[in-house]
């Protein structure tokens, strides 16, 4: 083995080096393996934005769109990144967690993220014209610590939806006002037979907290109240027992309720014209609309225990933005063009949901078929996402709600449990 | 993994190449004995060697020994819900996940969803190489059809076995009222009775296809003499097959128990995708616990999800050597 060996050799020590390195950097983190960010320097050159899929057909199309105006106007490139709702939990934390955060990153909770001091707050990174277009609610949830973090990037409302031609066979001249009215249309729609069922009611684990929020707001009830929580009371006990007897003693329900995820298991239901009604908003109505003609639909105000004025239940999720070397500049620019008005409105309007800025909402007025949440937009009741320990109730409910409304399953002990892991801090 | 653990490093003598197919020959083929032969040791330096080797050290470096201890040291680390490291936990992770009141149902369900499905599978398995061995016409379009659940995604066959086992709209239900089974429809994947037996018939399904094919290699491995002779004896089909075909089997059973009993432990996409409308955790195993530990629960706890790992990781091990003990696998090799 002589000279030509050796260099051989050395050829492949390198070689066998760069494959270690390659290696060693895959395995560093799942799904944050395009991270060269170059934050350095004094401002940045690229932002890394992780935005979450909330349509195959159009979340894409815009931001895809807005990459291009965005780099067009202020040479800075935005590295974007789609990712589903199922995966964007995971995908965020691992990326946190390996000391590489995106720049801006869409999620529907962004608590603990400032309460970890991650995120820069609105005065930092909105200008005063953008912050007070925004629709107070938002801003408010979008608060934590007396500072704005959670900035909203569209919203949504929702009501009951009923099926016209189920009420008409079952001789329902209209919908429910209150719950007793409510449970009396129902049995009815079930008594027509045929697989025909009253309600569709999701309170698996994929979005049990938002199926109980709406009924417990409409009993007078919250999750929290003068800054204490309040998960436990007498009128959020009163509005689970409700809901487990519509299974269990009035039978209006579908099999299992609390073992149905409702993308998969109730919208189904209704969109294949077996329920008589669901809780819905506007993507199902978009579906409804374009995919599903033949079920003949009508939406009303959620009906009330008592028959007071209907609460509406809305979710916003967020765009927040995070702290990082330079990109202070590039991310306030960010802000000023999604929030123009025809950034903003143009993506809400293409997936379905409801605008967040006091000028969307003039901007949507005009539309019909949104009156019935426009209406309520600016007194929404939301969940208390501003509350850090929230993010973590919000996962116990989602994994334990189910098992209260299964026929053994105890409401108060259930909610109890919910108190105290809330009392613990989550 | 813990069959290859006897190639050391050190030895790079031109060594045999080891045996290729599982199982190959009679027992006792491709022990470490025949390793002895005459080389002239020391001519190179070792650096030398090191250089050959470099390659696959850096394989198993990157892919096993990095991660494993990127994952103790996760284990050890106290993280915010936002995956950001607070600094050190300590064992705390460790004793939370010992503490976990799920933790009983959860293990209780590991061995459940593990021992049956390597069983049933092994079993169905032993049947379908039996009859995948004999010329049939057809013989090689069955043996493809065979290969389908193995080479379709997990997720993709566990998503649609959600469909085939729904509620409403599934077609298990429809077929089985028709033919007058069952009166009412079943929630299989609903009914508390019922979810874990439509997690084994899936997983069942999907480690056939390997298991069978690894039982074919070790059934065309026995040669037709042996076979010959047993019947020039005498013997029944039922009486050659226990006392000849299964022992000379053995090797390749062995193989397929060990494979599978791995794979299904670790397997994540059946147990998660057909038990996701499932609140709590009466349905997971540790793998999907172990998710739902960093991500689902209301622990939401990267660190103690890393412990779990760890304990996964030796729960497996574990497991594994106490099967072997349990064949008497030494016995074997000798």
């Amino acid at each position: 083995m002589g000279a030509t060996g050796r260099t051989r050799w050395i050829a492949r020590l390198a070689g066998a080096t760069a494959l270690a390195l390659g290696l060693a950097a895959c395995s560093g983190g799942t799904g944050a393996s395009d991270a060269d960010n170059s934050g350095g320097g004094d401002s940045a050159k690229e932002i890394k934005v992780v935005i979450a899929e909330y349509s195959k057909d159009h979340t894409a199309t815009f931001w895809n769109a807005f990459k291009k105006t965005y780099e067009d106007k202020t040479g800075v490139k935005l590295n974007l990144q789609i990712i589903s709702w199922n995966d964007i939990d995971q995908q965020a934390s691992t990326m946190v967690q390996n000391g590489n955060p995106p720049d801006i990153l869409n999620l529907n909770a962004y608590a603990s993220y400032a309460k970890d001091g991650l995120l820069y707050n609105s005065d930092e990174v909105l200008t005063d014209a953008v912050k007070s277009d925004l629709i107070d609610a938002f801003v408010k949830s979008g608060t934590y610590n007396g500072k704005f973090y959670g900035m909203p990037d569209l919203s949504s409302a929702r009501a009951l939806f009923y099926n016209k031609d189920l009420f008409a066979k079952a001789g329902i001249a209209a919908p429910p006002k209150t719950w007793d009215e409510f449970v009396t249309d129902a049995k009815k729609v079930q008594a027509l037979g045929g697989g025909n069922i009253g309600y569709a009611q999701p309170l698996g684990p994929e979005e049990a907290q938002a199926e109980y929020s709406i009924w417990l707001f409409n009993n007078g009830g919250d999750w929290k109240s003068d800054g204490k929580w309040t998960i436990n009371s007498a009128k959020n006990v009163e509005t689970l027992q409700f809901l487990k007897d519509l299974s269990v003693k009035d039978k209006v329900t579908q099999n299992n309720p609390g073992k149905t995820n409702r993308t998969d298991g109730a919208f189904p239901l209704f969109t294949s014209g077996k329920a008589g009604m669901i809780v819905g908003f506007g993507p199902l109505q978009g579906d409804l609309d374009t995919k599903f003609k033949n079920v003949k639909y009508g939406i009303a105000p959620m009906p009330t225990k008592d028959g007071s004025a209907p609460q509406t239940y809305g979710v916003t999720d967020y765009l927040m933005s995070f702290k990082k070397k330079g990109n202070q500049d590039a991310i306030k620019k960010f802000y000023e063009l999604y929030y123009a008005k025809d950034q903003v409105n143009t993506w809400i309007k293409s997936e379905g949901f409801l605008p967040v800025t006091k000028s969307g909402l003039e901007e949507f007025s005009s539309e019909a078929s949104l009156k019935v949440y426009l209406d309520t937009l600016p007194n929404i009741h939301l969940t208390p996402t501003d509350d850090p320990a929230w993010d973590k109730i919000k996962l116990a409910v989602q994994q334990n709600l189910g098992t209260a409304v299964s026929p053994s399953g105890d409401p108060k002990k259930v909610l109890d449990d919910l108190q105290k892991t809330a009392e613990n801090g989550g | 993994m813990a069959f290859r653990a006897d190639s050391k490093p050190g030895a790079v003598t031109d060594s045999p190449a080891p045996a290729s197919s599982n199982g190959g020959g009679a027992p006792g083929a491709g022990a470490p004995a025949t390793k002895i032969r005459k080389t002239t040791r020391g001519r190179a330096p070792w650096w030398v060697a090191l250089i050959w080797l470099g390659p696959a050290l850096a394989l198993i470096f990157g892919v096993v020994i990095y991660p494993a201890i990127e994952l103790v040291r996760a284990s050890t680390g106290d993280y915010s819900i936002t995956g950001l490291r607070r600094g050190s936990a300590g064992v705390d992770n460790y004793s939370h996940v010992l503490s976990h009141p799920a933790l009983g149902t959860v293990l209780l369900n590991t061995l459940i969803w593990v021992a049956a499905v390597v069983l049933i599978t092994i079993v169905l398995s032993l049947g379908l190489a039996q009859f995948l061995s004999k010329e049939f016409f057809g013989r090689r379009v069955v043996r493809w059809a065979v290969l389908v659940p193995w080479a379709a995604s997990l997720v993709i066959t566990a998503r649609l076995f959600t469909l085939i086992f729904d509620y409403y709209h599934g077609i298990l239900n429809v077929f089985l009222t028709s033919i007058n089974v069952i009166d009412e429809p079943i929630d299989w994947l609903g009914n508390d009775t019922w979810t874990m037996p439509s997690m084994i018939l899936v997983g069942v399904l999907v480690s056939i296809p390997f298991t069978a094919y690894v039982l074919l290699a070790g059934l065309n491995s026995i040669p037709d003499d042996v076979h010959e002779a047993a019947r020039i004896d005498g013997a029944s089909a039922w009486q050659a097959y226990r006392q000849v075909t299964f022992p000379l089997l053995r090797p390749a059973l062995l193989v397929s128990a060990v494979l599978n009993m791995i794979y299904v432990f670790n397997s994540f996409p059946i147990v998660w995708t057909l038990n996701d409308r499932n609140p709590g955790y009466t349905h997971d195993t540790t793998i999907t616990f172990m998710y739902k530990l960093a991500f689902k629960s209301a622990d939401r706890d990267v660190g103690a999800s890393a412990a779990a790992g760890v304990f996964n990781v030796l729960l497996i091990l574990v497991a594994v050597v106490l099967y072997l003990r349990l064949v008497k696998w030494r016995e074997e090799e000798s």
